[in-house]
């Protein structure tokens, strides 16, 4: 199944199937498909959704990124960073920075959670400690994680960190939270806030999209390869990106989708109810019809 | 007319294995189905479900191992059972709407020591077991190890494996302690004995044979 591929017509598609889920749940008068329902709630990028937008063009691999997500969310300084050894995301490093040599030049592309509109890590998540926010991005709220980790499997971009011990598998996953509090508040992300070239820029998500394209149309002119990233990927991401290459050379897959195991789980999490529901009624039936009989025959 | 339930239908161990196992087996249920109900999901902030699904899942995969020595020729001679159809079987199909639906008792073919339904019972047993186990071992010891591929469809048999397995209890509960018909069910299932005229109308085979063997 090709569901959530960046092509519209298919988002499309997709969403009129979550449609129909939603028109059953309501039929049954039970909400338990929370995703497909939380996804449809927010099936396309409303007009004030906050994003960032990433200028890999622009960067110059200053690292204060890096450093303002570690100040502003109260991490610890573990590893310098390094160009040569970048850090990579992980429960302390939330956001960082891909070093990618493209011709002779050196850029960096940042990585972080891309906040995606069909988020695989929120349809999947069982406790609702990923959802998504009313202003477009991926909220995570930390108490309610159970560190199950179905989130760091599903995720397609590889973002969500959790380290877990062997035996209890304790220990809660961590990501980008989109500076929830600053954003809230109208202030932007820690790391747009810090950086020195403009290469993150943070904004109302449409205005993003026409100056991405404004940018890859100049960058055009002498960059057969330039494009920006996440339009339109996963129902379009939150972070986005000018790129002077291909994505997988950034480490960005070029045809991102949501497992097909995400919709099969919401499938099946509906016939798991169905088939409860429909053996109690039928227990009920039974009970009443095979009592009435028995009488009857006198062989109880 | 109350008859004395003097037929041994299960020994005290079998009876110690079925509850341990039960109890068990609703730990996993709560522990794992919580993270379905919404509103609920947040008990297993933490995490804290999922060392207790993983004591549970000790007990519940140790019970049968610890049982099987001891018990070695009913437990292979349980496992053949549940493994072997016949066409009585689909016999059995055939006629248990009426039966259930308390039609006359004596229409029903007579049965063995367990009836087909408690054989599918079984075999459901057998094999969400297996797929639990499974699933369960790559999701709780080969998360590094395996594709995110494997441990996505992991999840999903885990899932799936639950929907046939819960949606079975509730039958095997239903019929057992409920059902007009399954009179001497859950007792059997408490002190091990059934009355002669229940162990005859219900399984009917079984009751011959150990009949016969009281005869010799």
């Amino acid at each position: 199944m090709t569901a959530l591929t960046h092509n519209e017509g298919n988002v499309d598609m997709e969403l009129s199937r979550r449609n129909f889920v939603k028109a059953a749940a309501g039929a049954t008068g039970l909400l338990l498909l929370k995703p497909a329902a939380s996804a449809l709630a927010q099936n396309s990028q409303k007009q004030d959704d906050l994003a960032m937008l990433v200028d890999v063009t622009k960067c110059v691999s200053c690292w204060w990124c890096y450093a303002a997500c570690k100040d502003y969310n109260k991490l610890p300084e573990t590893i310098k960073p390094d160009p040569e050894n970048p850090p990579v995301l992980s429960n302390d490093v939330w956001t960082t920075l891909m070093p990618v040599k493209s011709g002779t030049e050196w850029h960096s592309r940042k990585q972080a959670c891309n906040h995606c509109t069909v988020a695989a890590c929120v349809e999947v998540c069982p406790t609702g400690a990923l959802s998504y926010n009313e202003l477009g991005f991926v909220q995570y709220e930390k108490e309610k994680c159970s560190g199950c980790g179905y989130c760091a499997e599903f995720c397609p971009f590889g973002v969500p960190q959790l380290e877990s011990s062997g035996v209890t598998s304790i220990s809660l996953m961590n990501k980008c939270t989109f500076c929830k509090d600053r954003v809230s508040n109208g202030e932007q992300t820690a790391c747009a806030a810090a950086c020195t070239t403009g290469a993150i820029e943070f904004g109302k998500r449409a205005d993003l999209v026409t100056e991405g394209k404004e940018r890859v149309a100049s960058l055009s002119q002498t960059n057969g390869k330039a494009a920006l990233y996440g339009e339109r990927e996963l129902g379009g991401l939150h972070v986005m990106y000018v790129l002077d290459d291909i994505p997988e050379v950034y480490g960005l897959p070029s045809d991102p989708e949501a497992p097909p195991a995400v919709m099969a789980r919401g499938l099946f999490k509906w016939l798991g109810v169905g088939a409860a529901l429909a053996a109690i009624a039928g227990f009920g039936l039974n009970y009443l019809i095979a009592r009435m009989r028995m009488v009857k025959g006198g062989n109880e | 007319m109350i008859e004395p339930r003097v037929i041994e239908r299960f020994k005290k161990r079998t009876i110690w294995f079925h509850w341990v196992h039960t109890v068990a087996f609703l730990i996993l249920i709560i522990t794992g189905a919580i993270l379905f109900v919404p509103g609920l999901g947040g008990v297993a902030a933490g995490g804290l479900t999922r060392v207790i699904h993983r004591i549970a899942v000790v007990v519940f995969v140790g019970a049968p191992i610890v049982y099987l020595p001891f018990n070695f020729k009913k437990s292979l001679h349980f496992i053949k059972e549940t493994l072997t159809w016949g066409a009585d079987d689909i016999k059995w199909v055939g006629k248990a709407p009426d039966y259930y639906f308390g039609g006359e008792e004596e229409k029903m073919l007579p049965q063995g020591h367990i009836n087909t339904g408690q054989k599918m019972w079984q075999l459901v047993i057998l094999i969400t077991g297996v797929i639990f186990c499974i699933t369960g071992l790559i999701m709780w010891f080969f998360r590094d190890t395996v594709t995110p591929g494997v441990f996505q469809w992991s999840v999903i048999g885990h899932e799936v494996a639950f929907i046939l397995a819960f949606t079975m209890l509730l039958v095997h509960v239903y019929l057992g302690v409920i059902h007009p018909r399954m009179t001497e069910s859950m007792r059997s299932m408490l002190d091990g004995k059934v009355s002669k005229h229940y162990a005859r109308s219900h399984y009917g085979k079984w009751y011959d044979e150990i009949s016969a063997r009281e005869e010799e």
